[in-house]
């Protein structure tokens, strides 16, 4: 069958189902992992890694000197992923007997645990049910460089990396407050984090090597060898200031653990833009387009232009339009339907944006299959819509936009001949501001992966924004 | 009587105990005197013994040891002699008779035997008697002839004196002859319009066979377009699908090739960027050169280090020698040869010293200028090289 009798045909379905199944990333798991493990039988291998399902659990380590609140930002992400907490104290305990005692002794005759020592105690905690399962946050570990290096020549590797820094004097003073509660080995504070329960309160007791000198030879210690570690892990870094409330602290860690890497997936992106009038819809839309070759799908246009081909559609269209009501949804379904489903906005994908308006609209789009993988809810304040929207002037002799306070006119006599558009005034602004606000919340609540953005600022820096919640993967949802 | 018992034989038959003996007769009336048993006993006839029963013995109708009859007994053959009477009198009545005479005319009774019998109330009798003759065969019993009673009295139809038997035979003939012929030309109608039915139903099913038969040719052949057709049909059908199965599965593939295109060199990208793929010689160069690059700059620091330190102690060793003979050589003032010889040739010493390190804060004029009481006297001979850790700590 040569391809001028039947041209190959793909089907735009495939495309939808590998990006929602996340196809590319999967096989690039299983690769990684059948390249580092190397198993006799490999199908089986793969079976049994599938069958695991556990793409999206955390693999986190959580770096930084001594009293940054290492301890307390990992046992708040344990809380909240559940993943399985490692430190270099609870590793050694619940390592097998053999290895502990080795360990034991080493630590009893005040010398460093070996490396190798300790990357087969990691190796085999690794193997354990709750860090497949789960995900494992590692704190304070590894140390030095030498042991970082032998977990990644075993292929353990975190998918982030968080670094506490914070200056050495805020950190020396820091450690002189700090409490353990020898129960639960929870850290507490006697200016930043005190316990409310008095019974805790009465149990505290002061931590050891907190004295200024212990601290000083422990920082040095770490900042000999911190550098040498992040080379180990500059990709997927995140140095996040430690001198903030631990609310602050922990609030960025989240957000950084929650996004996700920069994947070679092919991907076609469907952007729905989803705004009040005059959020900057069209102008963002022209953007994107422009840069990343999108198809540019405008809902009024497109109807516009169906009445001016004069289809079928098109005319039935022109009787709602000259009679100044809203047109029907299946009309103006169908019309998307055509223009959203021929060859090019399928390979090179598309931006849509004035549609959907309501959540019945959106949900028929989904049903017919036209389903957005990143959708932006451009917010703005009203006042900042009606300053936008009533001062935008066209001249009709050179056919110039201006707006009197972003870009106003040189010169008197074009100011003389400004017009401005008759729906620009302020009762109809207000009236389509109004429905759009009757319906907005709904709309976000249907698309629940839907980005809010700030679209009160220059249209660069909000297309900054667009571009990068489109290039990059979008951030998983932890429960 | 008494029973004789007659000898038993010696096995044989059986015998009955008692051996069998006439019945003796008995006689009606008794005897009025006892007979004397000379008188030989009278053996009757047994056939004609009133004391033999004779008939069945099942139902008899024995009278009972009394003489009295029972009046139920009494009663009883009343009843089934009234219930025969009736009985008889019942089978008269049903027994059938010749229907009633028809009016006018009467029943009268007809002796049919071959001789009429005159039947009257007095039978005529008469006693006759007769004696056989000597044995003779007895001859054929004459035929019995009764005697003729009545007259005799004749009479003779001529022929013609009844009736006219042409004239009279006619109608009969006639309604015979019609009947017959009638009958005839009706069987022959009848047989005639069978004859019909039956050619006109074979033509009818001639027709009706010949149609059935188009018919089935017509089904036939419909059948077979209709078959044949859902063959072509489900042919075409799985042709589609295989086509559309094959577009489907190309499809797939170019689409999954494309798609994966960049798996493998992401993924070393990856695991490169990961760590797990390391340039070897950097790492042996970071493992395996470098500490021991490290050993070695510590090994010559200590080394310059412990030069630096043996040094001091030299220095301090000579300054405080020094210092020592500048004491002395106030004391001394007063023997100046003395005193010059050895001046001039302690700054011969001094000069010929190597200016110290610059680890040495201590410069040697201010340690003789300002005497340290806490020096501590050594000997005057500079030492070898033996460092003093107290002195080399001042430093």
């Amino acid at each position: 069958m040569d391809q001028t009798k039947r041209p190959l045909l793909i089907p735009p379905e495939f495309a939808n189902y590998a990006e929602h199944h996340g196809v590319f990333d999967m096989y690039k798991r299983l690769l990684e992992q059948l390249i580092i493990t190397k198993p006799a039988d490999p199908v089986t291998y793969l079976i049994d890694l599938l069958k695991r399902e556990n793409d999206d659990v955390p693999q986190i380590v959580i770096l930084g000197p001594p009293a940054a609140g290492k301890r307390s930002i990992a046992k708040l992400i344990c809380a909240k992923t559940r993943a399985a907490h490692l430190t270099m104290e609870n590793l050694i305990g619940d390592a097998e007997l053999d290895l502990r005692e080795e360990a034991e002794n080493c630590i009893n005759s005040k010398k460093a645990v070996p490396t190798e020592l300790w990357s087969k105690i990691i190796e085999q905690r690794m193997q354990l049910f709750d860090c497949v399962k789960k995900g494992w946050v590692m704190e304070g570990f590894p140390q030095t460089r030498e042991q970082a290096l032998a977990l990644q020549e075993k292929g353990i590797y975190p998918k982030h990396c968080v670094v506490l820094e914070s200056p050495d004097t805020v950190l020396i003073e820091r450690a002189s407050g700090k409490r353990i509660d020898p129960k639960t080995g929870d850290v507490y504070h006697t200016t930043f984090n005190w316990p409310s329960n008095a019974e805790i309160q009465s149990r505290l007791e002061e931590a050891t090597g907190c004295t200024e000198e212990e601290m000083i030879t422990k920082l040095i210690v770490y900042h000999r060898h911190i550098d040498a570690i992040l080379r180990c892990y500059d990709k997927v870094l995140k140095k996040v200031n430690a001198d903030q409330p631990k609310a602050d602290v922990f609030a960025q860690v989240f957000t950084f653990v929650c996004s996700q890497l920069r994947s070679n997936t092919p991907h076609t992106p469907r952007v729905v833009l989803l705004g009040p009038t005059g959020s900057g819809k069209a102008v963002q839309a022209a953007l994107l387009a422009s840069k990343y070759n999108l198809v540019n799908v405008s809902c009024g246009q497109l109807i516009k232009q169906a009445i001016a081909d004069e289809t079928k559609t098109g005319q039935a269209a022109k009787n709602y339009v000259q009679k100044k009501i809203m047109v029907p949804d299946s009309l103006v379904l169908n019309i998307l339907k055509d223009r959203l489903s021929q060859l090019d906005c399928v390979t090179r994908g598309w931006v849509l944006h004035g549609y959907p308006v309501t959540r019945e609209q959106a949900e028929q789009l989904e049903k017919e299959g036209l389903v957005p993988n990143r959708t932006f809810f451009l917010d703005v304040p009203n006042d900042s819509v009606l300053e936008r929207l009533t001062q935008r002037y066209t001249d009709p002799i050179t056919g110039e936009r201006y707006h009197l306070l972003y870009n106003p006119p040189r010169t008197q006599d074009v100011k003389d001949r400004l017009q401005r558009h008759g729906k620009d005034n302020d009762d109809d602004v207000r009236k389509r501001l109004a429905q759009y606000h009757a319906y907005a919340e709904e709309l976000s609540d249907f698309y629940v992966d839907g980005q809010h953005i700030n679209a009160d600022q220059d249209p660069h820096t909000v297309f900054e924004t667009l571009e990068s919640m489109i290039v990059e993967p979008l951030p998983k949802r932890l429960q | 009587m008494a029973a004789v018992l007659p000898p038993k034989g010696d096995g044989g038959t059986y015998t009955f105990t008692s051996q069998p003996r006439a019945v003796q007769e008995r006689k009606k009336y008794r005897e009025p005197v006892i007979q004397q048993d000379e008188v030989p006993p009278q053996y009757g006839n047994i056939m004609y013994d009133r004391r033999i029963v004779r008939g069945n013995t099942y139902a008899q109708h024995t009278l009972p040891a009394t003489a009295q009859p029972d009046p139920i007994e009494i009663q009883r053959q009343q009843e089934n002699r009234r219930r025969a009477i009736a009985r008889k009198r019942a089978k008269d009545q049903l027994r059938p008779r010749s229907p009633e005479a028809v009016e006018g005319r009467k029943h009268i009774d007809v002796q049919t035997e071959l001789y009429l019998e005159e039947l009257s109330d007095r039978v005529e009798e008469a006693d006759v008697d007769c004696q056989t003759d000597a044995f003779l065969d007895r001859p054929p019993s004459p035929l019995f002839i009764p005697a003729k009673t009545g007259i005799d009295v004749t009479t003779q139809i001529l022929e013609g004196e009844l009736f006219d038997f042409n004239i009279e035979v006619k109608p009969i003939l006639e309604v015979l002859i019609g009947k017959t012929v009638e009958q005839s030309l009706l069987e022959v109608m009848e047989e005639e319009e069978l004859a019909n039915l039956r050619s006109q139903q074979r033509a009818f099913e001639e027709l009706r066979n010949a149609e059935l038969v188009e018919q089935q040719r017509l089904e036939e052949q419909e059948r077979r377009h209709r078959e044949e057709k859902e063959r072509r049909m489900k042919q075409q059908r799985e042709v589609l699908k295989k086509e559309k199965e094959t577009a489907e599965k190309i499809a797939a593939r170019a689409f999954a090739q494309s798609y994966l295109a960049d798996l493998v060199p992401s993924v070393f990208g990856t695991l490169a960027d990961n760590g797990y793929f390391y340039d070897p010689v950097e790492r042996d160069v970071e493992q395996g050169f470098m500490p021991w690059l490290m050993e070695q700059v510590e090994i010559q620091l200590e080394k310059s280090q412990l030069g630096r330190l043996v040094l001091d102690g030299l220095i301090r060793e000579v300054s405080s020698s020094r210092f020592e003979l500048y004491n002395n050589l106030d004391a001394k003032l007063v023997d100046p040869k003395v005193a010059s010889a050895t001046v001039d040739s302690q700054k011969v010493k001094i000069e010929a010293e190597p200016s110290p390190a610059t680890t040495t804060g201590e410069a040697e004029k201010p340690v003789e200028e300002v005497p340290k009481p806490e020096e501590p006297v050594e000997s005057a001979e500079p030492e070898t090289e033996q460092t003093q850790e107290d002195e080399g700590g001042e430093d």
